[in-house]
This record gives structure tokens, sequence and C-alpha cells, in this order.
């Protein structure tokens, strides 16, 4: 994995996250933010349409593999999660 | 088990074809209306699937004056457009019917979607008497159910017009999330709850009524219920959790050690309908909040990990609980688990705690 690889990555979910939460200013986000509680304010319902985008883009299924989806806990753990997988 | 009906408008639910009436539009088939009014009182939805422009559509809305809980108007074939309803339902092919007097929508759905039951209007019209349209229970908020989806129709467009935070939606929608001990008469509902939800359940498994009434009457468990509503509508009791060891209704919280009181939710539960809507994170805060003024040191949550309850899980994690790693058991089971030291989940402004 590159850094490169994953700052692409991250591009997208950016988009992925404006599109779940009706939100443009998510295309702005920065790799530290945070997903859940003050930041993107992922809930289940937005996290679960992002993680089904996630796995038809990238096939990666990270519900499937990370138990405690600590990979959720940034913008930046999320794409190294997904960059690290394809 | 049918739980949604998908209907064709033209010489199905309209006594001729929507297009070609001119001014003069058809009226609505009576006994097809009837069958429709007769299901919707069971808990079973309707939704509409034509190839008219979407006006059509308003047209049989306002001519039945039924709720719809899903509407696709337009070209494309009907076998994904039942599809995308019963995505956007969350219901498996295999609770839907499908009713057309065209003979190849019926048999292009027949050959995409072999779950679909498939029906001509004759034999729609007898669906009332068969088992497959016969639900054992049937729950107030099972015979306000298409009314719901059609409020939650209503509130998905005002919220993809809203530009904003979720929690600021929510607000100016008027969200209204109660919190308050489950009584007696809630005990058909939870049962229902247990059976019907998926995405949002920790147990994964269904409940009777008669464990639930005995664990109502426990001292040692606290059942506690939420109820939602907003402008666009009352959704009623939508979820609930079974806890052990909470102050009030509850007995005391397990010891662990002599120092450590733990908390243990073995059943989390919440209406699909109720998603994104800040009820879940609200009862799971409580959770914590509760838990924590008992004097527990720790909030425990026995969760089934499997691909159809992630909706749970990302909740769980949320509200800042945690499985050890690999720690999932035999049973497809871990323990999530969070410290309730330090800062606790919030409880949103809109939540009443009764």
């Amino acid at each position: 994995m590159t850094t490169d690889q994953a700052g692409a990555v991250a591009d997208e979910v950016r988009a992925m996250l404006a599109q779940v939460t009706g939100r443009a200013e998510m295309l702005d986000v920065s790799l530290e933010t945070r997903l859940f509680g003050a930041g993107v304010g992922l809930d289940s319902l937005a996290g679960t349409l992002l993680l089904r985008q996630v796995q038809r883009r990238f096939g990666v299924d990270v519900a499937g593999e990370d138990l405690n989806l600590d990979s959720l806990e940034t913008l930046g753990t999320l794409a190294n999660f997904i960059a690290a997988r394809i | 088990m049918i739980k949604c009906v998908v209907w064709d408008i033209d010489n199905t639910l309209l006594t001729g074809v929507y297009l070609e009436s001119g001014a003069d539009l058809p009226a609505a088939d009576p006994q097809l209306l009837g069958v429709l009014r007769e299901l919707s009182g069971r808990g079973i939805l309707s939704a509409l699937a034509s190839r008219n422009p979407p006006a059509a559509a308003a047209y049989v809305e306002q001519v039945t004056g039924a709720a719809f809980a899903a509407v696709e108007c337009g070209w494309g074939s009907k076998a994904d457009a039942i599809s995308r309803i019963a995505s956007e339902l969350s219901l498996a092919s295999d609770a839907m019917a499908f009713v057309d007097d065209d003979m190849v929508e019926r048999a292009e759905v027949t050959a995409a979607l072999p779950e679909v039951l498939v029906l001509t209007p004759e034999e729609a019209a007898e669906a009332p008497d068969w088992p497959q349209f016969s639900p054992a229970v049937i729950t107030a908020e099972g015979r306000r159910r298409s009314q719901l989806y059609a409020e939650r129709r209503r509130r998905q467009a005002a919220a993809a017009e809203f530009a904003g935070s979720r929690d600021d939606f929510l607000r100016h929608v008027g969200t209204r999330i109660t919190i308050a001990p489950a009584a007696a008469a809630d005990l058909p509902r939870l049962h229902e709850l247990s059976v019907r939800t998926h995405q949002l359940n920790s147990a994964g498994e269904p409940v009777t009524q008669a464990d639930l009434a005995r664990t109502l009457a426990s001292p040692e468990h606290a059942v506690i219920t939420v109820r939602l509503a907003d402008d666009f509508g009352d959704d009623g009791l939508v979820g609930a959790a079974i806890s052990t060891g909470h102050g009030g209704s509850g007995g005391p919280a397990v010891p662990v050690s002599s120092q450590v009181l733990v908390v243990i939710a073995p059943l989390i539960m919440m209406s699909c309908r109720a998603l994104g809507r800040g009820a879940l994170d609200a009862l799971l805060a409580w959770l914590c909040r509760a838990a924590a003024a008992d004097g527990a040191a720790e909030l425990r949550v026995p969760c089934l990990v499997t691909d159809r309850n992630v909706p749970m899980r990302l909740a769980l994690a949320a509200a800042g609980l945690r499985a050890e790693a690999g720690s999932v058991a035999p049973d497809g089971r871990a323990i999530f688990a969070r410290p309730l030291a330090g800062e606790l989940p919030a409880l949103p402004d809109w939540a009443i705690v009764e």
C-alpha cells in the first residue's frame, strides 16, 4: 500500500460520505475527522449505506473483517483499512 | 408470510387505463380496493409498480385513500421495480406479492424473481382467505404499517431537501423519543418486534410473549421501551431493551467482583423504521447512563455477529462498546462492553425519559 493509494481511497470515501449523509461539506473533511459522534455523525443507517458502497466499490467487507468496526474511527483509519486490502 | 403487496395500476387497482381515459379518469376497482384495505388492516403493506407517470400514482392514492409504502413509476421492468421496493422496505423477495392483469408482466416477474408470489387480479380477490396473508399477531402498529411507511416517504423527501446535519433535521421535524418502562399492554408489540427486527436486533432470535411476560415480572430484569414520533406522524413503540440490574424496575447490578458491578443487556431491538432517527443511539445512551447511575462500572451487550445486523454493531460501536478481538463464541455471539467511567454518550435533547 502506498500513501497515494490511501489518499485516492480517502477521496472516494469522502464522496460516499457526502452521498450517504446528503451533506456536500463531507467532500472537504480531513483524514483526522471522526466518523462517529461529533464530526461526521455517522449513525447506523448512514454507516450501513457507507459500508455497502465500500463493499461494492472496493470489494472490502469491513463489517465482516472488523468485529469492532474500529476502522471507522476516522476517515484516515477507514481509508487505510480499505487500501491495505485492495 | 407476505408482508407487502405490489399492485399494478391500469386494469388492476383502476377499472381502466389511466393515460387512455382523457378527462374522465377510471375509478378504483371496488373489489381489489376492499382486498387492499383488508390486508392493510392486517399489517400487510401496499406498494405501486406502474409504467405510468408519477401523476397516476398520486391519482390512485387520491381515489383509493390508501397509504402506499413505496411507489415505483417508470418504464423499467416490473421485476426491477419490485426489487427496489423490497430493498427500500428491507423485505426479502419471498415476503412480496405482485398483482398485475398483464400476463407478460406476470411472466417477467416470475422468471426474474421466482420467490415473489405473482397473482392475477382474480386470484388477489381471494387472497385474504389464504394463510400467506393471515399473520397470527396483528398489533396497533401493524395495522398502521402502510400509513407509517407513507409518512416515512414524506419524511425522506423532506430530509433530502434539508440542508444541515441529521440532528438539525431531527430537531426541525419535531422528533420525540420517549423512553419508559414496559407495561403488560406492550407485550404483543414487544413479541412482534422480536420476530420482525433483524438489522437492529442484538439477540437474533424471537422471544415468545410468555417469556417476555416472565421477564417483565422478574425483579432481576428491566424492560425498557422506546416510542418515536415527529411532525410527520407517530410510529408508536419502535424498540426495547431488556437489561439486568437497573435501579427502580430492575434488581441490583450483577456483582462481578467485590468492586465491579456490571449491567448486562441480553436483548436490544429496534424497528428498521427508526433507522437514521436517533432512537437506537438514544436507547444506548440511556442504558449507559442508567447503569452508571446504579453504580455499575461496565455495560455489556451480548450481540450475535452476522451480516444482517451490521446496523446494530454500528450503533454499539458509536456508543463506545467494544468486543475483544477474536472473541466471537461458537454460538456466533460476542460480548460488546464499555466502561462507564468518564464521558458517557449524550441523550439528545428531544428524548423524554419517563
